[in-house]
């Protein structure tokens, strides 16, 4: 068995009395004294941060390392960008998978391009060595240096929707930071991993700063040399304090994830077919949207022969869950089984208002009533053998419970992921 | 997660080994669960209790509370009839986590009071969750 791995955080965890578990080889906080709820609603309705060194990073260099992606990754890296899909440009990422040739999942990542020929991959934990090893191994990787900085580097993340607020505390020339910080895109870097535009922060620590997450919502992943991550923690923190920033553990990141309709990789996709489920558009589509812009591992098995099955979102009608294991299943009304629950999680910010689904962000003018506060709702994703609508009922069953859930398009509403950066200054 | 020295377990009240406690209030008994559990669960969510009029054995599961983290079965310390429920934890489910001692799920007319006398007192309880 191999060892327990912790993150630079994991004392500043343990002496802030988290409740710790583990999450794939790392001992990680699943919640800190303020609770699940109150970091979820945290994120939601301010901000909260999240340790997340236990990701791992793949450096690319060289000039084939465009040519390797594109064989490798499912996004097409050279028509991905804005309205005329352009090529990926410096300082923006993509988000995708890796597939396997059979088109089922190996992990999926998020792509920097930082400069013309220097690329970044952030994948999942304990991942960092198979992708580096898948990527290595193929032909295409013949003059590119492919570097496992998982271990060199630290990561936490800001989500919510003052976390510009938060971090033009403590980073130095904010404004010009902020200046055209796009969603999925980046500026900064530190050692050999450099973007366009620097950023310091007040002490004169270099940042990688990414306008992304896996929240749902406004903010950003925050890379820093591993040395610097703990005192980059404390520094935000700090500055938070006013802000009423409070520290999140896994449980606050997976309820906020699944309410926004994002997989959990190895859980929500894995080793089975990257096909009709809700995460599409991390394939290479053609202007048509019937075939790839483009050759990669993996593409040509999902469009000869799709999978028979769906992942599709659900959410129920209170905040009642089933824990997901091997017993669990899907039914339809007549109780005949029709898949497996993936995910099955509670949204603390959202609750039903008739039939609608309201947040705690969503605007009095579009339905939230006076005084919501709202009991959760479960949600998740489930695999069926058959398509399903939005709006269809089906059963999720650990054998002992049996709990109603809507198929959904969408989850918790109103999230602020997208909006423009200046609205959020 | 914290230490078991900043968890409270009053002597006023009777435990189980599957975390539940059970106090004498006259001649109900009122069930709910220990400091450790509501620690252990996180953020309770939801409630799922049974009606008034229930019969239960010693041991016979009851509802099951739901936390962030999962759902947990809860048991009967005792067997008898429910005669309450706390339907304040239908809104207040966060009630069980700030004041677990307070929170009582239900309250039930036992069948033999010798059963209470059989559950671990607060000192045996805290043995047992030393190990």
């Amino acid at each position: 068995m191999e060892e327990l791995r912790t993150t630079p955080l994991h004392r500043w965890h343990l002496d802030q009395g988290a409740n710790m578990a583990h999450f794939g080889l790392y001992d990680m906080p699943l919640w800190y004294p303020a609770g699940a709820k109150a970091e979820h609603l945290a994120v939601i309705e301010a901000a909260g941060i999240f340790d997340t060194s236990h990701m791992a990073l793949i450096g690319l260099r060289g000039k084939g390392a465009l040519a390797l992606l594109q064989r490798c990754f499912s996004k097409d890296l050279e028509h991905c960008q804005g309205k005329d899909r352009g090529p990926l440009t410096a300082g923006r990422c993509v988000y995708g998978v890796f597939l396997a040739e059979d088109g089922t999942v190996i992990d999926d990542a998020i792509v920097y391009r930082l400069g013309e020929d220097s690329w970044m991959v952030v994948v999942n934990a304990g991942m960092g060595g198979i992708v580096a090893r898948h990527l290595e191994d193929r032909p295409e990787a013949s003059g590119v240096q492919t570097i496992d900085y998982t271990d060199r580097i630290g990561k936490m993340d800001i989500q919510g929707p003052l976390a510009a607020k938060v971090l033009g505390r403590v980073l130095r020339d904010p404004q010009t930071v902020f200046a055209g910080m796009t969603y999925f895109s980046c500026k900064g870097g530190f050692g050999e991993l450099i973007a366009p535009h620097p950023v310091t922060l007040l002490d004169g620590t270099p940042l990688l700063l990414s306008r992304t997450g896996y929240t749902g919502e406004f903010g950003f992943e925050l890379f820093a040399a591993g040395d610097r991550i703990v005192s980059l923690w404390q520094t935000v923190l700090a500055a938070g304090e006013e802000f009423a920033v409070l520290p999140c553990g896994l449980a606050a990141r997976d309820s906020l994830r699944t309410g926004a309709v994002l997989p959990l990789s190895h859980q929500d996709i894995g080793p089975w077919k990257f096909a009709n489920n809700p995460w599409l558009f991390a394939l290479p589509w053609d202007d048509g949207g019937k075939s790839f812009s483009k050759d990669f591992i993996g593409g040509r098995s999902l469009l000869d022969d799709p999978a028979g099955e769906y992942t599709l979102p659900f959410a129920g009608f209170d905040p009642r869950k089933i824990t997901v294991g091997k017993d669990t299943f899907v039914t339809n009304l007549q109780g005949d089984t029709i898949g497996q629950v993936l995910t099955c999680a509670t949204d603390m910010a959202i609750g039903r208002v008739g039939e609608t689904i309201i947040s705690v962000a969503t605007p009095a003018a579009e339905g939230r009533p006076e005084e919501f506060r709202p009991r959760g709702l479960s949600c998740g994703f489930v695999k069926v053998h058959g398509p399903l609508a939005a709006g269809d009922i089906v059963i999720i069953t650990d054998g002992r419970r049996d709990i109603r859930v809507e198929i959904r398009a969408d989850i918790r509403p109103h999230r602020s992921a997208r909006r423009p950066i200046t609205s959020m200054l | 997660m914290k230490e078991l020295s900043e968890l409270e377990f009053p002597e006023t009240v009777r435990y189980t080994e599957d975390h539940e406690w059970a106090a004498v209030d006259g001649e109900t008994v009122r069930i709910g669960v220990s400091d450790y559990a509501q620690d252990q669960l996180g953020d309770i969510v939801y409630v799922e209790m049974p009606e008034v009029g229930d019969i239960f054995e010693k041991g016979d599961e009851f509802g099951t509370l739901e936390s962030v983290k999962a759902v947990s079965e809860i048991y009967m310390p005792v067997g008898g009839e429910v005669v309450a429920v706390n339907e304040a934890l239908i809104d207040t489910p966060e009630m069980i986590n700030q004041d677990p001692y307070g929170a009582w799920i239900v309250e039930i007319r036992p069948n033999d009071a010798g059963e209470y006398e059989e559950l671990m007192s607060a000192e045996d309880y805290l043995d047992m969750l030393r190990g």
